[in-house]
């Protein structure tokens, strides 16, 4: 990398390599027995320059070419855009809660025996359950380094827990879905997930008729993303840049419910998405972006928060939106971990507090619809009848239709009292709205 | 390279033993509103390795190539892990070992055009998007190719080298009226062919930014059950989406109660239903002229006459279901083993035309063009574009928000049209199975008539 930068400093103004090595253990296993093991080790560098202030990018996987590398990013810079930003020069140091000896050091059939446990609690609570279960853990290193005297280096593990539980009867097919994804093996907790599906399972058993009305609905966390899709969107830097987010100009308002507050935190202990800096080098910080209902912030990278002219808030990651994109995407604006604020009363307390209506735990369909104007319409996958407070059965072929913004602003019933992990990096309570659009059979 | 994969394989322990290497060349042109967001031109390698050794799978993926043989001792290593951990040996499915060499055969090569002429064309398609109304806020314009070589050998003598294409234009176009309202129109391209694919595609541009700015006046559509006709590339995201996923067969091999499910013989249609999977049409994305097993492709009716007919198989779920390789076992890249998925999927011409089907129809909607689709087994949901009411035989207004939804074998089975205007799309994305994605993918269909459609809406 040294050679590299050093190479470019009289052909460009400023360059930027990102280089990452990745080693991995997917573990399958399908109808409850395993598949298959794999290992994987790949290493890739990305390299961004910006030559007469035009920016270029390329990448590759072959280490010992680099001047290849240098040739196709400074040619792809000759027609590249203006750039006038600065790649990041703060050296954060690296976290060490990101690394956890414990993933590093487990073995394949140390694995192997947490998926069978796992999946033999499952199927003593149903022995006639069709079982999908993924286990990977992961460890990488990134290093980033620059021509502005960024050089940092961040090793990071983690480890992911996925079960799909299927239950086929005449006609009727139902499936649940959970997963969970952690930095240290000590945050993962295979109980949460056996008692999910569990309890779910049985709530399922019943199938009931939904008519179609507007009705209250219970989002459990798992099936908070489909509420909060839109707002990843809509505090999205560059979704505000483009002027696509509802929210642009809107900072200071109160656009929310007060009870609602929602942060993008890169710092926080036990985010699957923690780091000490982003895919840029920036440092990982703490962005509020709806305090009490009122409008605080967006998220950007280094190249939109310089055309917006605020400060970037470490969300540049490979991938954009969601990140995840490795060393062959360039940087663009993503997600943290999101965090949706508690409120004070218990999920339990919640549904018994609603006279007709549904809780969803998962819907089909996610990002359809017109998600930059907050708008979702999904089919529920996991979804059940809430009757005088209680759960009284499973609804199928229902859909349900709102507008977030409206929802969280003018018809939150409550945010109930015990966030948790779900989805990797996005940590909230169970979210109950009134007047969302259902369309039952 | 032919003579190290083959010494490679030769020292292996494993019972069987394949490798594929994978060279790709690729450039993007990316543009977002008025920026130029993205401008690249990538090379990566890299190889897999599967073993199976006493019944058990073992894979190793890696871009270091230079040591092919250990790769093949950790392939197997992980094997022989996994064979002690089940009581089912995996079995394949008897392939005839071929050698050959297959060429992409390009009218205008993409890889011999100069950077700066496709940032040139893309930047001119962004022009037209952004320039057509002040109502358009945003853009998203966005030229991809690729030229992937891909070497396959196995322990049964199989030797196979295939030149893979592949070029796609997606050209978005974002309208607004300064309230809250925020549309957006589309067009999505992909083909295995040359740069001659994304030249010339001014009027696409434009039909995209109209589409995005008629669509600021449509109005929401209104939930409820409706008459559908759908158009083929709709009706070819639904036949993808929701019953062709049901028919790969690694879905169903293990899971006894989804094999009822799915009994050959059963009827699923009327019998002017079929349905298509075949794995070369000159041009199309989803072509495999062999696939990541070294499987020669195969046209194959998933559906014939309303009846099922066959599902899509893998040498191991070939084996395991008694049925013959179909050559749908595909890996989006080196990182991936093959699993079994699409190739080009398209329900076959029937008789009828659109302006019948449409003066049969008193109340319903005409939906056009999918913005996306997901299925969960049975229950699928998929988004139109846009969507027309049809009023007593006639379209009538445009409608937005238009989500349907079903139960696949309900909605199968409540198709009382087919037209005779079959037409194959491309796309610029892919599919997503399994964490592969996005695999390039064709799919297609004539215009549909479905009854009885759950629409969701307010």
């Amino acid at each position: 990398m040294d050679k590299l930068l050093e190479a470019l400093k009289d052909r460009a103004d400023q360059a930027e390599v990102y280089r990452e090595q990745v080693k991995t253990i997917p573990i399958e296993f399908r109808s409850g027995k395993l598949e298959s093991l794999k290992s994987t080790e790949t290493q890739g560098a990305a390299l961004r320059v910006i030559a007469n202030g035009r920016l270029g990018f390329s990448t590759t996987t072959d280490m010992s070419d680099v001047s290849t590398l240098a040739k196709a990013a400074l040619a792809a810079s000759k027609f590249g855009e203006e750039a006038k930003f600065s790649f990041s020069s703060d050296n954060p140091s690296p976290r060490h809660d990101v690394y956890d000896r414990e993933i590093v050091d487990i073995s394949e059939e140390a694995l192997v025996n947490l998926g069978e446990r796992v999946i033999s609690r499952l199927m003593d609570a149903d022995p006639k359950v069709d079982i999908n279960l993924s286990l990977s853990k992961r460890v990488e290193t990134v290093a980033i380094r620059n021509t502005s005297g960024l050089d940092v280096e961040e090793k990071r593990t983690s480890i992911g827990l996925s079960a799909e539980v299927g239950k086929t009867s005449e006609g009727d097919i139902f499936v649940l879905f959970d997963e969970q994804q952690v930095r240290a093996m000590s945050d993962l907790d295979p109980d949460r997930l056996v008692k999910h599906i569990v309890d779910f399972l049985g709530y399922g058993e019943k199938i009931v008729q939904t008519e179609s009305k507007n009705l209250p609905v219970v989002f459990t966390p798992n099936g908070t993303i489909a509420l909060l899709l839109p707002l990843l969107v809509g505090f999205n830097g560059k979704s505000v840049l483009m002027g696509t987010s509802p929210l642009k100009g809107r900072i200071g308002e109160t656009a929310f419910d007060p009870r609602f507050s929602l942060t993008d935190d890169g710092t926080i202990a036990h985010g699957v998405r923690t780091s000490a800096f982003d895919d840029e080098g920036t440092p990982s910080s703490r962005t509020p972006l709806v305090s009490k209902g009122t409008v605080e912030g967006f998220t950007y990278d280094l190249w939109t928060a310089a055309l917006a002219g605020v400060a970037p808030t470490g969300n540049g990651y490979k991938g954009g939106l969601m990140g995840g994109g490795g060393f062959r995407t360039p940087p663009g604006v993503g997600t943290s971990n999101v965090l949706v604020a508690a409120g004070d009363r218990s999920e339990d307390e919640i549904i018994a507090s609603i006279e007709e209506g549904l809780l969803v735990d998962s819907v089909l369909g996610l990002g359809q619809g017109n998600i930059a104007a907050g708008e979702f319409s999904n089919n529920v996958a996991v979804a059940f009848k809430i009757e005088d407070g209680k759960i009284v059965g499973r609804v199928k072929n229902t859909m349900i239709a709102g507008n977030t913004y409206s929802l969280l602003k003018e018809n939150l019933i409550a945010l109930a009292s015990e966030p948790i992990w779900v989805m990797g990096a996005l940590n909230t309570p169970a979210i109950a709205v009134d007047g969302v659009s259902v369309i039952g059979q | 390279m032919e003579q190290i994969i083959k010494q490679a394989i030769a020292g292996s322990d494993a019972d069987y033993t394949e490798i594929r290497i994978e060279h790709e060349a690729r450039s993007q042109v990316l543009f977002r509103k008025d920026k130029l967001e993205n401008i690249e031109g990538s090379r990566e390698q890299g190889g897999i390795v599967r073993a199976l050794k006493d019944g058990g799978w073992g894979i190793a993926a890696f871009n270091d190539i230079s040591d092919l043989p250990g790769k093949v001792k950790e392939a197997t290593r992980m094997a022989q892990l996994v064979a002690r951990n089940i009581d089912e040996p995996v079995e394949l499915a008897a392939v005839e070992p071929v050698q050959q060499v297959v060429t992409a055969d390009l009218k205008n090569d993409f890889r011999s055009v100069p950077l700066e002429e496709k940032k040139k064309l893309i930047e001119e398609y962004n022009r037209i998007l952004l320039g057509y109304d002040k109502r358009i806020v945003s853009t998203n314009t966005r030229y991809t190719d690729s030229f992937r070589t891909v070497t396959f050998a196995n322990s049964e003598g199989t030797f196979i080298v295939q030149e893979i294409p592949d070029i796609t234009l997606l050209l978005v176009a974002v309208a607004s009226d300064g309230s809250q309202n925020i549309q957006q129109g589309f067009e999505s391209l992909g083909e295995a062919a040359g740069y001659e694919f994304v030249q010339n595609r001014e009027e696409d541009a434009k039909s995209a930014a109209k589409r995005a700015v008629d669509l600021l006046s449509a109005k929401p559509v209104s939930g409820g059950k409706y008459t559908v006709i759908l158009d083929p590339s709709l009706a070819g995201v639904f036949i993808h989406e929701a019953f062709g996923h049901f028919c790969e067969a690694d879905f169903l091999f293990k899971n006894e109660q989804l094999k009822k499910v799915m009994k050959l013989g059963s009827r699923f249609g009327n019998d002017d239903l079929n349905v298509v999977d075949e794995g070369f049409i000159p041009g199309l994305r989803g072509n495999v002229p062999f696939d990541d097993e070294g499987t020669p492709r195969a046209k194959t009716y998933l559906i014939k006459n309303g009846i099922l007919n066959s599902v899509l198989h893998s040498r191991e779920t070939a084996k395991k279901m008694g049925a013959e390789p179909t050559g749908n076992a595909r890996a989006i890249s080196y990182e991936f083993e093959p699993i079994v998925r699409m190739t080009n999927t398209y329900i076959e011409a029937g008789h009828q035309t659109m302006k019948q089907m449409l003066s049969e129809i008193d109340h319903g909607l005409y939906a056009v063009r999918a913005y996306g689709g997901q299925t969960m087994f049975e229950q699928f949901t998929f988004s139109a574009a846009y969507a027309f009411a049809i009023e007593h035989g006639e379209l009538g207004e445009m409608l937005r928000d238009v989500v349907l939804t079903g139960n696949v074998f309900e909605t199968l089975r409540s198709i009382d049209g087919i037209g005779d205007d079959l037409a194959m799309f491309g796309g610029s994305g892919g599919c997503g199975k399994g964490g592969q994605f996005p695999l390039p993918v064709t799919d297609g269909a004539p215009h549909i008539r479905i009854q009885n459609v759950t629409v969701g809406g307010k």
